[in-house]
């Protein structure tokens, strides 16, 4: 496998290194899905509180803490003291979603997730914001490793969902599974896609969006997005696609994931927000490798770095993760 | 053990006793271990489990239990001595320590031993949990206390600080925490390797209710932790407890390398006699 290259020109650059969904022209948007959502549930589910690290406004879940002040606990700049502490609040019988920067939960809070939640299996829900690059301020804030990282912790379920029809779908299966979760999630505007098709949201599982016979794209988070609109466009050159989302990473799907890419004359492509190294396109050669399934297979992913600070429309095609980068690297391919 | 079993403090000294022989018991094992942390917290948690905490060890998850969270996961050897000495495990496992599928693991752990209530090990979680948890029983109008056993070293740890400063900000009086400040950790003197005196002066400018005693001394104890009980201003708690290494076998007290314990057969058989002469000067 072999990352994506961009040579198709790139956008202006002028485009400010705010932070950002990555909404992409002519979608719909949802405002805030995760926050909502876990206001709604938690009307029928008291056991469930929320913690931020001073990030509240920056993960969606201050319209939590808004709604129900008494069960919101903020507990400053200090990440690894809220991930321990929600290990302790999990073991009085709560349901704490944690929330903060992706990046931060995964890098500076690895030792206190692993002992005080994921060895405990303690029922903590782990809500990581700016997934992947969707920020321009560079290295300290993207986070490109995160699914690496804690695909490699046992007991942990680690989820990348497309959009805000899944993420609402998500909140609820969260909370009534028992056990850890990591999941990314976007904020603010977020793309509203699979309602289009049909889609369910079930733990653990991966669903086929789109059927093709030239292409399989296995996509997760909101690559899957562009996937699908990268199926369209592919699709009026006459290069059928298939598109299979796969939200949950760990456990990983693999019986569908082995039924698919075992369809022969099919080229495989993995599409992720995250580096090239440990996210799902290792994931899904790891499996077809062990499983003695060998289709053709190509990686989009981000490259092995730490990637430069600017305008997010241009980081993301730069480092290929773009619609227009995906469609003229497939096109490379064939 | 419903209420507190309020033993003179004779017999406190018979249950601290039976927690060093305890020890001594399960090192043996393997003529190895913590066993110089062991036998000088051994008075700290008789007074925590004999006197201080409410607990049932024959209902290890009763609900209204005092929550105890071991830190200092190497602590596992004292902490299997006290909840054996408590009735929480049968004697004749103690010689299973640190053995293939046991359920007293050398580092202690929620999963395999009742009683256990997190996984330590990793330093500086006991206080960061104990955050989680007084919250948590705050959140359930419960009078439980969460206290938390940490060891000085941790006492350098981050984390540990962070937890102090929002025990502080959420005014959980439900957290008493213990440091067993036996001032040795693995690569030399506490004070050399990383000074973190004055400590009195640094948990009361967090905002916790602070005090400092001989560990080693019953009575000190059983009056610092009467003191945590019942203070009544909405604050955090702790207590630093000086205590010796070695306690109560004379010649593993003040042993230059008392981190890590190494011993031959006959200075174990030495052990036991060295214990029991020491208890007869100290039981009045």
């Amino acid at each position: 496998m072999s990352t994506a290259q961009t040579e198709t020109a790139a956008p202006a650059k002028n485009a400010p290194a705010i932070i950002a969904s990555s909404v992409d022209e002519g979608h719909r948007t949802k405002q805030a899905p995760f926050g909502e959502t876990l206001v709604s549930l938690a009307r029928t589910m008291p056991e469930i509180v929320g913690m931020s690290a001073d990030l509240a406004k920056y993960t969606d879940i201050h319209i939590f803490a808004a709604a129900y002040p008494d069960r919101f606990y903020q507990m400053g700049m200090s990440e690894q003291l809220m991930m321990t502490a929600a290990g302790g609040l999990a073991k009085e019988g709560f349901i704490p979603f944690a929330t903060t920067y992706a990046t931060f939960a995964a890098r500076r809070c690895y030792d206190f997730i692993s002992q005080a939640v994921a060895e405990q299996n303690a029922n903590v829900k782990i809500v990581g914001g700016l997934p992947g690059l969707t920020t321009g301020y560079g290295p300290s804030h993207q986070s490109t490793d995160d699914l690496a990282i804690f695909r490699a912790m046992p007991n942990l379920t680690v989820i990348d969902p497309c959009d805000a029809h899944e993420i609402e779908q998500l909140v609820p299966a969260l909370a009534k599974h028992d056990g850890p979760v990591y999941t990314r999630i976007l904020r603010g505007a977020v793309p509203l896609i699979l309602d289009e098709y049909d889609y369910q949201f079930e733990l653990g599982k991966a669903k086929l969006l789109r059927g093709g016979r030239d292409v399989l794209i296995i996509g997760t988070g909101f690559m899957t997005m562009r996937a699908l609109d990268a199926a369209k466009r592919l699709a009026a050159d006459g290069v059928d696609v298939a598109v299979l989302h796969v939200p949950t990473l760990k456990p990983l799907d693999e019986a569908t994931i082995i039924r698919e890419a075992s369809r022969t004359g099919r080229l495989v492509v993995t599409a992720e927000n995250h580096s090239c190294i440990g996210g799902l396109g290792d994931a899904v050669a790891s499996l077809l490798f062990r499983s003695g399934v060998t289709p053709a297979m190509r990686q989009i992913a981000l490259p092995d770095a730490f990637l430069k600070a600017g305008s997010l429309e241009v980081l993301q095609h730069r480092y290929g993760i773009s619609t227009d980068a995906m469609v003229h690297s497939i096109k490379c391919w064939l | 053990m419903d209420a507190p079993a309020l033993g003179d403090n004779s017999q406190l000294a018979e249950h601290s006793y039976r927690v060093r022989k305890n020890a001594i018991r399960m090192a043996e094992v393997h003529k190895q271990g913590y066993i110089a942390q062991a036998l000088g917290v051994a008075d700290v948690l008789t007074v925590m489990y004999f006197h201080a905490m409410n607990v049932r060890p024959e209902e290890p998850d009763w609900e209204e239990r005092d929550r105890f969270l071991l830190s200092v996961g190497h602590y596992g050897i004292a902490h299997y001595s006290i909840l054996t000495a408590a009735g929480y495990l049968p004697e004749e496992e103690l010689v299973t320590y640190g053995l293939d599928d046991s359920r007293l693991p050398m580092s202690g752990m929620t999963h395999y031993t009742p009683g256990a209530e997190m996984s330590g090990g990793s330093i500086g979680l006991g206080l960061p949990m104990a955050v989680g948890m007084g919250l948590g029983l705050k959140r359930k109008k419960s009078d439980s206390f969460v206290y938390t056993l940490m060891g000085d070293g941790e006492l350098a740890e981050g984390p540990t600080w962070e937890a102090a400063i929002s025990a502080s900000h959420y005014k959980l009086d439900n957290i008493i925490a213990v440091v067993d400040f036996n001032a040795i950790q693995a690569d030399g003197p506490s004070r050399e390797v990383m000074r973190t005196e004055p400590l009195i002066e640094k948990f009361e400018a967090f905002g916790f209710f602070a005090q400092r005693v001989d560990g080693n001394d019953l009575d000190a104890l059983v009056k610092a932790f009467d003191a945590a009980r019942e203070y009544d201003e909405p604050k955090p708690r702790i207590i630093i407890c000086d205590t010796r290494l070695g306690n109560g076998v004379h010649f593993l007290e003040n042993r230059e390398k008392s981190h890590f314990v190494r011993l031959t057969q006959e200075e174990w058989d030495d052990a036991y006699e060295a214990l029991d002469a020491w208890k007869t000067t100290r039981t009045r």
